[in-house]
C-alpha cells in the first residue's frame, strides 16, 4: 500500500541535503481510492520522469481539507484533487490560487466542462463520472426519475442519502422530473419524503448498493458510473437507465495550494497526470473516466466508464456554488422530512 | 511496596503523560468546543441543540435502545452465564470459548452478516414465507429492530463474561441452601443471585450501554440514515457540515450518557445493599 503518510519535514529531514531535496520533493493531497493503480500508472512512472520524491497524503475530503485549512499560511501540499466543490470551497477559504493553464501543454486537449468548471482557473478536471439509476431490466422499465417512486419498486428501491455525493444531483434529477428543479431542492427532497416508507435505505456507499441489489432486496438505486462494473458482473439482466431529463453526475478536479513551496514540480505533475498516455492507462484500468478527449479506449473499457464527448456533453451537473452555498440547507431540510 | 509515594508517582508519570498528550488534550479542546459561543462560555449551544426535533428523536431512540439491549443482554446474559458456570471444567472453558469467539471477529462482518440473514431472502425470511406466517418477505433491514438485534448480538459475549467471573465468585451453596430453604427460583434470583452478583452487573451493564451508544458500524450498515443514532448523526454533522461543534456537543452528551449510566447502575447495587 502506497502510503506515505508523513509530514514534508520528516521527508526532508529523511532525505538529508534539505535545502537540495527541498526542490526535488512534490506532496500531493488525494483521496485513498485505488492508490496501488495510482502508484503504478501514475506515482512511480512521474518519480522516474522528475528525478524527485512523490509525497502523497491520503484521506477523505474532510480530512484533507480541515488539514490543508490548518496549514494555509505555510502549506506543506502543492497539489490536491478533490470534488468541485471541495474545491470552490478551498478557494473560497484562500487556500487554493489560480492555475496558469499556459503551463499545461495538455490543457488543450481537455473536454471543455473539464477546462475551468470552476471559473478564474480555479481548478481542472481530471475525470468526471456520470450518475444514474441502474435497475434490473427483466423486472421493471425506468424512462424517467420520476420512475424510481413507481409501484413495482415500493420496498424495493435505494436512494443516496443527501450526505453523499451522488444525493444531491439525484434530487436535483427527481426535481426536474416533477418539474420544480429549484436550487433549494425542496421540492424534490418532498417528493422522496412522500415515498420513504417505500424506500429501503438512503445510502451511504456505494459498495452498500451493489450488495443490496445482489441480494435481491433491491430492483434500482441511482449510482455513479464509477460503480457501475460491480452490477454488469451480478448476473442479473441489469441496465443502465437513459432518463428522458438526461444524466447527472459529477467531476474531480486539481488545485494548486496558494504558497505552493514546489509550483514547478506541480505543474510538472498535473501535466503528467493529464496527458494523453496516462489518462488512457488510467482509464484502461477503470480507475478513472478520461477527461482528456484524446483518450481512445475499447468499447469494453468504454462500458464501464463515462466515456465520450456526447457522454460528457449531456451531464447536467449541479453547480459547485449552489453545490456549497445550500449544502447546510439540503442537510436540515432532509432531516426535518426525512430523518426522523 | 514503594520506599515512597515518589517512586510510585514517577513510575506512573510516563503512562500519565502519555495519556494526557494523546487522549486528554485533545478531547478536552473538542468537548470544549460546545461551551464556546462568540468567544464567551455558555450552554446556549446544547439549548439550540436539543430545539431541534431530529436531534430529540436521535436522543431517545439512542437511549431507549441502549437501554433495551442492555435489559436484553442482562436477562439473557444471566440465563446463558449461570449454565455455564454450573458445567464441568472442560465443557465450561469450551462454552467460554464459543462466548468469547464472536469478539475475534470484526463487528463489520458480524454486522453484515445480519445483512445476509435478515434481508429478503435471507434465512429468516424463508423461514417466515415457508411456514406460511406471512405471504411476502417482512422487511427487517434498516429498521430499529434490525440495530437492536445487531447491537445486542455485538455486545452480549460482554455481559455474559461478567456476569460468568460475577458467579464464578458467588459462594458454591447459596442457591442451593436457598432452595432448601424453600425460596422459588424467582426468589433465588433476586435475593441471592442478584445482590451477590451485581458487581458483574454493574461492569457489564455499562459496557453494553455504553458500547451500543458509541457503536458505530452496526447501527449504520443495519439502521443507516432511517434510523439515526446520535453517533451516525455526529458522523454526518462532521463529514457533511464539517460541523466540530455540533460534533463536539453530540460527543459530550454521548460521555455524559455512558457515565450517568455506569452511576445509575452502581447506586441501584448499593441500593439493594441497604435492604
Amino acid at each position: 500500500m502506497f502510503k506515505k503518510l508523513m509530514a514534508s519535514g520528516v521527508a526532508l529531514a529523511a532525505l538529508g541535503g534539505a535545502a537540495q531535496a527541498a526542490d526535488k520533493t512534490l506532496v500531493i493531497s488525494v483521496y485513498g481510492f485505488a492508490q496501488d493503480a495510482f502508484k503504478e500508472i501514475v506515482y512511480d512512472p512521474f518519480e522516474a520522469q522528475c528525478g524527485c520524491e512523490l509525497v502523497v497524503e491520503t484521506g477523505n475530503s474532510v480530512e484533507r481539507l480541515a488539514k490543508l485549512e490548518a496549514r494555509k499560511d505555510d502549506p506543506e501540499i502543492d497539489m490536491a484533487v478533490m470534488s468541485t466543490h471541495d474545491a470552490l470551497s478551498a478557494s473560497r477559504k484562500g487556500i487554493t490560487q489560480p492555475i496558469n493553464v499556459s503551463r499545461l501543454s495538455n490543457y488543450d486537449k481537455l473536454y471543455d466542462i473539464a477546462k475551468d468548471p470552476l471559473g478564474d482557473n480555479l481548478a481542472v478536471g481530471y475525470t468526471f463520472y456520470a450518475t444514474s439509476i441502474a435497475y434490473r431490466a427483466d423486472e421493471v422499465t425506468i424512462e424517467s426519475w420520476a420512475d424510481l417512486f413507481q409501484d413495482k419498486l415500493k420496498g424495493r428501491v435505494a436512494f443516496p442519502n443527501v450526505s453523499t455525493n451522488q444525493g444531491p444531483p439525484a434530487l436535483y434529477m427527481v426535481g426536474k422530473a416533477i418539474g420544480d428543479d429549484a436550487a433549494d431542492l425542496k421540492a424534490a427532497i418532498g417528493e422522496v419524503a412522500k415515498n420513504k416508507d417505500d424506500i429501503v435505505t438512503f445510502y451511504e456507499r456505494s459498495s452498500q448498493v451493489a450488495q443490496l441489489m445482489q441480494q435481491e432486496e433491491i430492483l434500482a438505486a441511482p449510482i455513479g458510473r464509477f460503480a457501475w462494473g460491480a452490477y454488469s458482473k451480478m448476473g442479473f439482466d441489469m441496465a443502465w437507465a437513459t432518463p428522458k431529463e438526461g444524466q447527472t453526475g459529477g467531476m474531480n478536479v486539481m488545485i494548486l495550494t496558494k504558497g505552493a513551496k514546489n509550483e514547478d514540480l506541480a505543474y510538472e505533475f498535473m501535466d503528467f497526470w493529464l496527458s494523453t498516455d496516462i489518462q488512457t492507462k488510467l482509464a484502461e484500468a477503470l480507475v478513472d473516466s478520461p477527461a482528456n478527449a484524446e483518450v481512445k479506449v475499447s468499447d469494453e473499457i468504454a462500458e464501464n466508464l463515462t466515456y465520450g464527448a456526447e457522454t460528457v456533453e449531456s451531464l447536467q451537473l449541479l453547480d459547485p456554488a449552489v453545490i456549497l452555498d445550500n449544502r447546510e440547507s439540503w442537510l436540515s431540510e432532509w432531516n426535518a422530512q426525512i430523518g426522523q | 511496596m514503594f520506599h515512597n509515594r515518589m517512586e510510585g508517582l514517577a513510575l506512573a508519570l510516563p503512562a500519565a503523560v502519555f495519556a494526557a498528550i494523546v487522549f486528554l488534550v485533545p478531547v478536552g479542546i473538542l468537548l470544549s468546543e460546545g461551551f464556546r459561543a462568540e468567544g464567551s462560555w455558555t450552554l446556549a449551544s446544547y439549548a439550540s441543540f436539543f430545539e431541534s426535533e431530529l436531534n430529540r428523536t436521535v436522543f431517545w431512540r439512542t437511549l431507549k435502545l441502549g437501554a433495551i439491549v442492555t435489559a436484553v443482554s442482562a436477562v439473557i446474559g444471566y440465563a446463558t452465564a449461570y449454565s455455564i458456570v454450573t458445567l464441568p471444567p472442560t465443557a465450561r472453558g469450551r462454552m467460554i470459548g464459543l462466548v468469547v469467539m464472536p469478539l475475534m471477529i470484526s463487528p463489520v462482518a458480524r454486522t453484515y452478516a445480519w445483512i445476509v440473514i435478515l434481508g429478503r431472502t435471507g434465512f429468516v425470511n424463508e423461514t417466515i414465507v415457508w411456514l406460511g406466517l406471512s405471504d411476502t418477505p417482512i422487511r427487517f433491514l434498516f429498521t430499529e429492530t434490525a440495530v437492536f438485534i445487531g447491537l445486542l448480538q455485538l455486545f452480549l459475549p460482554l455481559m455474559i463474561l461478567s456476569l460468568i467471573s460475577a458467579l464464578e465468585n458467588m459462594p458454591k451453596d447459596a442457591v442451593p441452601a436457598a432452595r432448601v430453604l424453600g425460596a422459588n427460583w424467582l426468589q433465588v434470583f433476586v435475593k441471592v443471585i442478584l445482590p451477590l452478583t451485581k458487581e458483574g452487573l454493574v461492569i457489564g451493564g455499562t459496557l453494553v450501554f455504553t458500547g451500543s451508544l458509541t457503536a458505530y458500524i452496526t447501527p449504520a450498515i443495519l439502521g443507516g440514515s432511517k434510523v439515526l443514532m446520535l453517533e451516525t448523526l455526529l458522523y454526518q454533522r462532521v463529514t457533511v457540515a464539517n460541523d466540530f461543534a455540533s460534533a463536539s456537543i453530540i460527543a459530550m452528551i454521548l460521555m455524559v450518557m455512558s457515565f450517568s449510566a455506569n452511576l445509575l447502575l452502581k447506586r441501584l447495587a448499593t441500593a439493594r445493599n441497604k435492604r
